[in-house]
């Protein structure tokens, strides 16, 4: 039993090290270079590598001095470049020659107002909110039906949906938020479906972290100091504006640190959602690369010995990935739920007797 | 030296700076949040959900210095 237990993990390591070094030679032989960040960042094309990249439809909103605002619909880039006339031009000579990876522009001496192109990371997004959707109105419906809620739920995907829902119910909503969580409670649960599965996402072969998407983040950031401002209590603002229990000429230092805490405390969701889905891939490809680095460095025997150490590394940032997944999702519902319940809470009679024992 | 040369330094510099930072105080944070759960098991829950929300928020310090980092190396 030891025995085995022991030999399926070795086996699958070596699997994975033959495998990672195979592709990625294949990949480096090319004229492909592997650049952590630019697996990373947002592109205007699927990598479906080896097998090919699909290039998406990208949609220009143009402006020049004679026709005036205009809109551009291209099905792919070269397509923009072959029969729409826009120029290329391209950061470094290494991306000469693939039009999805270059500036854009239009012919006619004009220039791109807004890009609203369709990028990796909104197709990513899009499957995570279409997943998200499919599993939820499927439960929604279960529910409404009286599964789980007069009889036991059914099922392995509702018993394990329900583990989830009831965590965010019961140890996020209801103990930060109080008596309204039920109000915020449907936002919660959609914001923290919607980052799991986006983040998950980000871990499938061929996949990309929509929410490693600075603009992604903070949207889903703004979503919560909305709710938080919307909500806020006629005692949110006096704390604010008019903190009590604090002498005058204080006062003049707290407004201001507390009107820039409005801001900062999204920012910082955004902020720390974006870091670490990013932060996470940028290791495992840079783990993946050190074979290269030592290949290049002291021969293609070196390259060979670092690969299982870099593998096994790299399996392990993985998990800690799909930890981290998790945790990054909890974190971002149970802080914005912290900041609706701030914001959204009736303060006792007592409160501000509390606050100066001494009156 | 150059100014970029510089600007990497400050980052390279800067990055360790704060992972030291933010090393301390999660390791200050963690260390009682496990003493007091051991020692109170039944707290656990609580000790664990307080701990995660200070963890986060001194993480954040972190990324923002982070995010200066990173504007210095792409500069």
């Amino acid at each position: 039993m030891i025995r085995k237990s022991f030999f399926l993990p070795a086996f699958c390591l070596v699997l994975l090290t033959m495998t990672a070094t195979v592709s990625a030679r294949a990949a480096a032989s090319g004229d492909e270079e592997l650049d952590p960040i630019h697996h990373s960042v947002d592109g205007n094309y699927m990598d479906f590598s080896p097998i090919g990249k699909l290039e998406l439809p990208r949609i220009f909103v143009t402006s020049s001095a004679d026709e005036g605002l205009g809109i551009d619909f291209f099905l792919t880039s070269t397509a923009a470049v072959e029969r729409g006339g826009y120029a290329a031009t391209w950061d470094t000579a290494q991306g000469e020659g693939r039009y999805y990876e270059a500036h854009l522009t239009p012919p006619g001496g004009g220039h791109v107002l807004v890009d609203m192109s369709i990028t990796r990371h909104l197709v990513f997004a899009w499957i995570g909110m279409l997943i998200v959707w499919l599993l939820f109105t499927h439960i929604a419906k279960m529910y409404k039906a009286g599964i789980g809620r007069e009889t036991a739920p059914r099922g392995l995907l509702q018993n394990m949906l329900e583990t989830l829902i009831l965590v965010i119910r019961d140890d996020i909503a209801r103990p930060s938020i109080g008596a309204k969580s039920d109000r915020y409670l449907p936002y919660l649960l959609t914001a923290f479906f919607f980052i799991l599965t986006c983040n998950l996402l980000g871990l499938v072969p061929f996949g990309a972290t929509a929410t490693s998407n600075l603009m992604v983040t903070a949207v889903l950031a703004t979503f919560t100091f909305v709710l938080t401002q919307v909500g806020g209590t006629k005692d949110y603002w006096m704390h604010i504006l008019w903190p009590p229990g604090v002498p005058t000429f204080v006062k003049p230092i707290l407004i201001p640190v507390e009107i820039l805490g409005i801001f900062t405390k999204p920012f910082a969701l955004a902020i720390r959602l974006f870091a670490n889905m990013t932060a996470g891939h940028l290791v495992i490809l840079s783990l993946i690369g050190l074979i290269f680095s030592f290949a290049n460095l002291f021969g293609d025997g070196a390259g060979y010995g670092v690969a299982p150490v870099s593998v096994a590394f790299s399996l392990f940032i993985y998990l800690l990935e799909l930890l981290v997944s998790f945790i990054q999702a909890y974190v971002f519902t149970m802080l914005s739920a912290l900041f609706i319940g701030m914001a959204v809470e009736e303060h006792d009679h007592g409160h501000h007797v509390e606050l100066s024992p001494t009156h | 030296m150059e100014p970029t040369a510089l600007a990497y330094l400050g980052a390279g510099l800067g990055t360790g700076l704060v992972a030291l930072g933010a090393g301390l105080g999660i390791g200050r944070l963690a260390g009682p949040a496990m003493e007091g759960s051991a020692r109170q098991p039944e707290a656990a829950g609580d000790i664990r959900t307080s701990m995660i929300i200070a963890a986060a928020l001194i993480e954040g310090v972190a990324l923002f210095g982070l995010v200066i980092c990173i504007i210095l190396a792409t500069k």
